[in-house]
């Protein structure tokens, strides 16, 4: 895309959403609220070790409350608002101001993202409350304690109407999300997978606090209200604050990238899965994923300060969705590929929002929110039917299993919506939305950036059937995983069929999926009327011969729909009627020189995080070395311990004067008076320099 | 400056209290003298015949209620000073106009403190003498 | 002839204070009273009458007519001063119940003794707290040099003797002895201060002075003996906030002195003192005379007052370096406090006295909080004084080890904590004032601060208990930990209302 088309489409974005001017209803302030008092009772029902359900049920309802609400503000919606709960930042100096309040931005935006949220937020919990029915007594009350924080930090997040408490939310759910992450925390690899996420999400958190401070700078508020009318009044320029205003869009790009685990942050994500199953579908899957997307949709004027930001975002996001997609491939544990999945699918909305097609992308972001739900539920429930089993190659057969039927074909459905089956799947019509963008957006090189998309659409279809005809399909067999349940201890191993509660949560999830389906002209509204009103359709250029290729989004649902299909077809023909094959294939690959690598480095992740490990773990752990012994021995040693003795040897030095004497401290009080006087008095020249020093003339 | 610019009439009072106060003294030792009943002893030959001896050390000790009787008497004492400029400009306040109800009610509070220190000075056992 | 509505007034807006020498009155007599119940009613009382003091200010400051026309210098001044007095006062008194008389009343108790008025002082105790609580509001209404002694001397004196009788002990008497005369000394530096600044301007009236100084600065300069004055006055009230050279007094007083009655003066004759420098300086004003072209203090002036700030907080900071013992490190950490109070003094009206009498709320409930803690607890009914009794303090009482914790944190400046609204409204007002040698110098002490602060942080949460502090006990009356809490409770709630709080 050319600076010229550019400059003229910022103009043009900013004038195409209304901005909050009126204060919304006060009852409001409880969607935050509950979820806040759901951690407060969480962490009293730890305090007093309660040894029932009950914390699940206070999160549940608690959280439902905050569902209602929201969809009471959605009904009640008229336009966009701010609700103000309590004064937090307001400080200033001379003509300069930093006001953040506790208060809410409420647009469309605000309202789709937090009916998904709240509403997701409450079935996980329902089904977490079975879930981890194990723990009772135990870690639950900590469990659920972690749920309410994170739902109340991403409320925090979703709501805000200033970045500094966006900020706010985003390292509260960057913390909740380290807290479930080492849940188990008696596992070493929980452990450091719960490290590595808060790791790794502090590089981005870097990127939003300098966009925070950046923007402050540039246009002296954080709050969105005056933000949005600054960029509305185009009463900003890209080029007057040089190259400050233009990072702004860079460093919230790096801050998204992170959240949402994308290229070259993504590491963490797959790692993440070490916590328990609810919190992967919730946090890691529907919800605080999602929160970059929503950060460069709700910050979506400020991304067209550099003409470039849009691209890299496209980009990155495609680059990621393949990559990603790749490495799904060649897994064997359940929720790492649909871990996987998820960055690969967040890669998509990326690209929507890079080609300009927010409202593409957010509707992505509401199918994938309820398909990759039901699919980590599902693989949840077959954990926790089958002692912790999640190696696909060790269950299958499922749907022929008594009881198993409801989780079997929720998980095929969740996996159609995820391969894109045409028709009957919104994920079929949310991806087509961004894919045929991509055909239909001009700028650098995104005819490859939409082959691109088009074959990670062939190899999700691929890996996402691959899952299923191996565990769901085929012949009767498992093996148990490694916890011990206590009835398997005597005799046999059989599985648990999952419960009324988590095949009804399944069902629900996967109406809301099929619902769904329905819901692109709502989402387009939704975007429409918001910040993220980017989704005016992007340049296209104009084709000369008319008729059904020249429009991508006539012919988008075919080709991607057959797409779909074929990627099924594979998968179907390696891995459920000739499962063989699939090993002949590897075997092939590996057998030959030439392309032996390939199936090693997919399964090996393409070796990233040893590329990692290598490129700044290993240096910056002889740096810390070679640092820590200089602190030891020189800074430790020579100067701090040096310029600390100074001051004690000053008050040692001192020390005399405080003998005790009543005459003495007379004395050293006249005296200091006299010394005083004569300084100022006697040596008018010394008065000059240390004048001169102090700094007495302004 | 030359003494004649000096006017001399401003002294006289002054030379007149100094007059006055020498004649006081005199007037008092004479008329003790002549009048008084006289005991002779050395205890009758030292200055201050209640209170310490004023020949040796003055760094000894002596009865603390020495001073607790002296604050009382200051007491009472910066009371009177402050009553006598208080009556001669009350004097000319007009009668019931705000100033002179506060500068009534201003002295009326000096009283009670001083009455509150008397009570309390008396509680205290100040004026026991055993 | 007397102006009777400007005198009216002047009453009107000392009503609280004359309220409260009221409440000295009666609880000195309640002190005498035969009956037990009568004079354990005593600091009861105390704070009825300060609570109703605050109802007061509140009541007399809302008159705005009144106040509108009162011939101040620095009207705004008073409501929050007096505010912050009678509010710490409250909880000083609490630190104070039962300290006083206590061998005397466990006898009397097990009728050992009979009730002699002349063995007991705990009405006076009581009754020169809130004198000298009212010496220190009524230097906020001073309008003259003579008010303003005065109300210095009302400060001061009675805190000699509360001294003295803090405790039974000859450390309290010499403590006693000592403040009173290097008290008498710093009296008599002020007070030739005042009488030079009288001379140079033929006036008392704060407020004539400052428009006699504005006419020498229009002339040819401040005349040099309103300088020698201006200078010997400050430099001896600096002796009310323990600044250098008028410190030396407070290690051994400090020390010497009950811990209730320490945590007293360490807040009351700092707050009088500080409100009489600001005053003080109100006359010459912070517009540059003397100093063409510039801002500020009068450059003589302001080098003192620069000079003395960075030596207070420098040796105050170094001094408490090498202290054993809890409060004479507490001593040397209010010698500094009050040369980081200098940097708003110099940064001038605004900004740098509205962080000052912030400062001054904060110290006061951060100090309290900690002394409060020393004032709970004992050994055999002896204080604790040094920092090895502090030792795990944790283990045996858990409560006043975070209440202390909290408190040094805040000394500290420790966000976000009160200490650190405090310390961050001097510095602002110090960078604001175009004062950065002075604030790097305030960062620089903060820095070494922590050595110590932490220490009182680290020995009664981390350390283990040792065989001398396993004798600590709690003091038999409570309210000395309940005001220890209330303090640090205050010290943890208060930065919600930072911006209610700032004058």
């Amino acid at each position: 895309m050319t600076l010229a088309t550019l400059a003229m489409l910022a103009p043009r974005l900013a004038h195409e959403f209304p901005v909050a001017d009126a204060a919304g209803p006060e009852w409001a302030a409880w969607i935050l609220w509950l979820p806040a008092l759901s951690t407060v009772l969480c962490g009293m029902c730890a305090a007093l070790r309660v040894r029932n359900k009950l914390p699940a049920w206070i999160t549940v309802s608690l959280l439902s409350g905050s569902f209602i609400l929201t969809a009471m503000l959605f009904a009640g919606y008229e336009q966009p608002v701010t609700i103000h709960l309590v004064d937090w930042f307001g400080i200033t100096w001379s003509d300069t101001t930093f006001v953040a309040n506790f208060a809410f931005y409420v647009d469309r935006l605000t309202l789709l993202w937090m009916l998904f949220v709240t509403g997701l937020g409450t079935l996980i919990a329902l089904y977490a409350g079975e879930y981890m029915e194990g723990d009772v007594g135990a870690g639950y009350s900590r469990f659920f304690a972690g749920i309410s924080v994170f739902l109340f930090a991403m409320t925090a997040l979703v709501m805000a109407d200033n970045l500094l408490m966006l900020y706010l939310g985003w390292e509260g759910v960057g913390f909740a999300s380290y807290w479930l992450i080492g849940y188990y925390y008696r596992k070493p690899s929980a452990v450091a997978a719960a490290k590595k996420a808060f790791i790794v999400n502090r590089i981005g958190d870097l990127g939003l606090a300098l966009a925070v401070y950046l923007t402050w700078h540039a246009f002296g508020t954080v709050q969105y209200a005056e933000l949005f009318a600054a960029v509305q009044a185009n009463d900003f320029s890209a080029e007057a604050g040089g190259w400050s205003v233009q990072a702004i869009p860079f460093l919230l790009m790096l801050a998204a990238f992170g959240k949402s685990a994308q290229l070259p942050l993504y590491v963490w994500l797959p790692d993440a899965m070490e916590g328990p199953t609810p919190v992967s579908a919730l946090i890691h899957a529907a919800t605080m994923v999602t929160a970059g997307v929503f950060l460069l949709c709700r910050m979506f004027p400020l991304m067209v300060l550099n003409e470039l930001a849009l691209p890299v975002v496209a980009w990155v996001g495609g680059l990621t969705a393949l990559f990603a997609a790749s490495i799904a491939m060649a897994q064997h544990d359940i929720k790492r590929i649909f871990a996987y999945s998820t960055i690969s699918q967040l890669g998509y909305m990326f690209l929507g929002v890079g080609l300009f097609t927010t409202a593409g992308a957010a509707y992505h972001v509401f199918t994938h929110a309820f398909f990759k739900a039901v699919l980590f539920l599902t693989a949840g429930a077959v954990m926790h039917g089958f002692a912790g089993q999640i190696d696909l190659r060790k269950v299958s057969g499922l749907r022929h299993m008594p009881g198993w039927r409801v989780t079997s074909y929720t998980m095929l459905y969740a996996c159609m919506c995820l391969a894109g089956v045409p028709l009957v799947t919104n994920g079929f019509w949310s991806k087509d939305a961004i894919m045929a963008e991509a055909f239909a957006a001009v700028g650098p090189g995104y005819t490859a950036l939409a082959i691109i998309a088009l074959v990670t659409a062939l190899l999700t279809a691929y890996y996402t059937f691959r899952v299923w005809f191996r565990v769901c399909a085929g012949p009767v067999h498992y093996e148990p995983g490694l916890e011990q349940h206590g009835d398997a201890a005597g005799g046999a191993f059989h599985p648990r069929p999952p419960r009324l509660v988590i095949n009804l949560v399944l069902l629900t999830i996967s109406a809301g999926a099929v619902a769904s389906i329905f819901c692109a002209e709502w989402i387009n509204g939704m975007i429409e009327g918001s910040t993220a009103a980017g989704g005016l359709p992007a340049v296209h250029e104009a084709h000369e011969g008319a008729g059904v290729w020249s429009d991508p989004h006539a012919w988008m649902p075919y080709v991607a729909g057959a797409v779909g299909l074929v990627g099924i077809a594979i998968a179907w023909y390696l891995h459920l009627a000739n499962r063989t094959a699939a090993d002949d294939l590897k075997r092939a690959l590996q057998g030959n020189v030439v392309s032996a690598w390939l199936p090693r480095a997919m399964e090996n992740k393409w070796y990233v995080d040893e590329l990692y490990h290598g490129l700044i773990r290993a240096p910056l752990w002889l740096l810390g070395h070679i640092l820590n012994l200089l602190d030891r021995y020189v800074l430790d040693m020579v100067i701090v311990d040096g310029v600390a003795r100074i001051p004690r040897m000053l008050g040692r030095g001192f020390q005399p004067l405080a003998n005790g004497v009543l005459q003495s401290y007379a004395v050293s009080m006249v005296g200091g008076v006299a010394l005083i006087a004569i300084l100022v008095f006697v040596m008018p020249e010394f008065l000059e320099m240390l004048n001169g020093w102090i700094g007495g003339a302004r | 400056m030359h003494l004649a610019e000096v006017n001399l009439e401003l002294y006289i009072p002054i030379g007149m209290l100094v007059v006055m106060a020498v004649l006081f003294v005199t007037a008092n030792m004479v008329l003790t003298h002549l009048m008084g009943p006289r005991t002779l002893g050395a205890n009758k030959d030292v200055p201050y015949e209640s209170g310490m001896n004023p020949i040796g050390s003055a760094r000894k000790r002596f009865n603390v209620r020495f001073y607790i009787l002296a604050m009382t008497f200051l007491v009472f004492d910066v009371e009177i000073i402050f009553l006598y400029p208080w009556a001669v400009t009350f004097a000319k306040l007009e009668p019931r106009s705000p100033e002179a109800t506060l500068f009534l009610a201003r002295i009326m509070f000096f009283i009670a403190t001083s009455i509150v220190a008397y009570v309390y000075a008396w509680r205290k056992g100040v004026f026991r003498w055993d | 002839m007397v102006d009777s509505q400007a005198m009216l007034d002047k009453v009107w807006f000392i009503l609280p204070e004359i309220w409260l020498v009221i409440g000295a009155m009666v609880v000195s007599m309640m002190g005498l009273s035969g009956t037990r119940l009568v004079r354990d009613a005593v600091p009861v009382v105390v704070c009825c009458f300060l609570a109703v003091a605050m109802a007061g200010i509140a009541w007399v400051y809302g008159d705005a007519d009144r106040l509108a026309g009162i011939d101040l210098l620095m009207p705004q001044l008073g409501p929050y001063v007096k505010m912050i007095l009678c509010a710490i006062g409250i909880v000083l008194a609490m630190l104070s119940v039962g300290l006083i008389d206590r061998p005397l009343e466990d006898s009397l108790k097990s009728g050992r003794a009979r009730f002699d008025p002349i063995r007991t002082s705990r009405g006076e105790f009581f009754a020169f707290f809130l004198l000298s609580l009212v010496g220190a509001m009524l230097v906020c209404n001073a309008n003259d040099l003579i008010w303003l002694f005065l109300a210095l001397e009302l400060t001061s004196l009675p805190t000699y003797i509360m001294v003295a009788i803090s405790r039974p002990s000859v450390k309290a008497q010499e403590a006693a002895v000592k403040y009173f005369f290097l008290g008498a000394l710093a009296a008599a530096m002020f007070l030739y201060g005042f009488a030079l600044l009288y001379g140079s301007t033929g006036t008392v009236v704060l407020t004539e002075m400052r428009d006699a100084f504005a006419e020498q600065a229009a002339g040819d300069g401040l005349n040099r003996l309103a300088i020698v004055g201006m200078i010997l006055a400050v430099l001896g009230v600096s002796f009310k906030i323990v600044a250098v050279p008028m410190h030396f007094y407070a290690a051994d007083v400090y020390e010497g002195a009950a811990s209730p009655v320490t945590a007293f003066l360490a807040f009351v004759p700092k707050t009088a003192g500080i409100v009489a420098i600001i005053l003080l300086l109100g006359t010459v004003g912070w517009s540059g005379h003397g100093a063409p072209g510039a801002g500020g203090l009068p450059q003589p002036i302001l080098v003192t007052l620069w000079m003395i700030s960075v030596l207070t907080m420098t040796l105050g900071n170094v001094g408490a370096l090498l202290q054993r013992s809890a409060k004479r490190l507490l001593a040397y950490s209010s010698i500094a406090h009050s040369g980081y109070l200098l940097i708003g003094v110099i940064a001038g009206p605004g900004m740098g006295i509205n962080a000052v009498l912030f400062y001054l709320l904060a110290y006061g409930v951060m100090n309290t909080a900690a002394f409060a803690v020393l004032s709970g607890l004992q050994r055999q009914g002896e204080e604790i004084e040094s920092l090895d009794d502090l030792a795990g303090l944790r283990h045996r009482y858990p409560v006043m080890a975070v209440v202390m914790a909290v408190a040094a944190l805040s000394l500290l400046g420790f966000p976000p904590l009160l200490g650190f609204w405090g310390k961050f409204s001097l510095l602002i007002a110090g960078i604001e004032a175009h004062r950065m040698p002075l604030v790097v110098i305030a960062l620089v002490n903060s820095a070494i601060s922590a050595w110590y602060y932490l220490r009182l942080v680290g020995l009664p949460i981390l350390a283990m208990p040792t065989p001398a502090s396993e004798s600590i006990t709690h003091r038999p009356v409570p309210w000395a930990r309940v005001a220890a809490v209330i303090a640090a409770l205050g010290l943890v709630a208060l930065p919600l209302f930072v911006n209610e709080l700032l004058p």
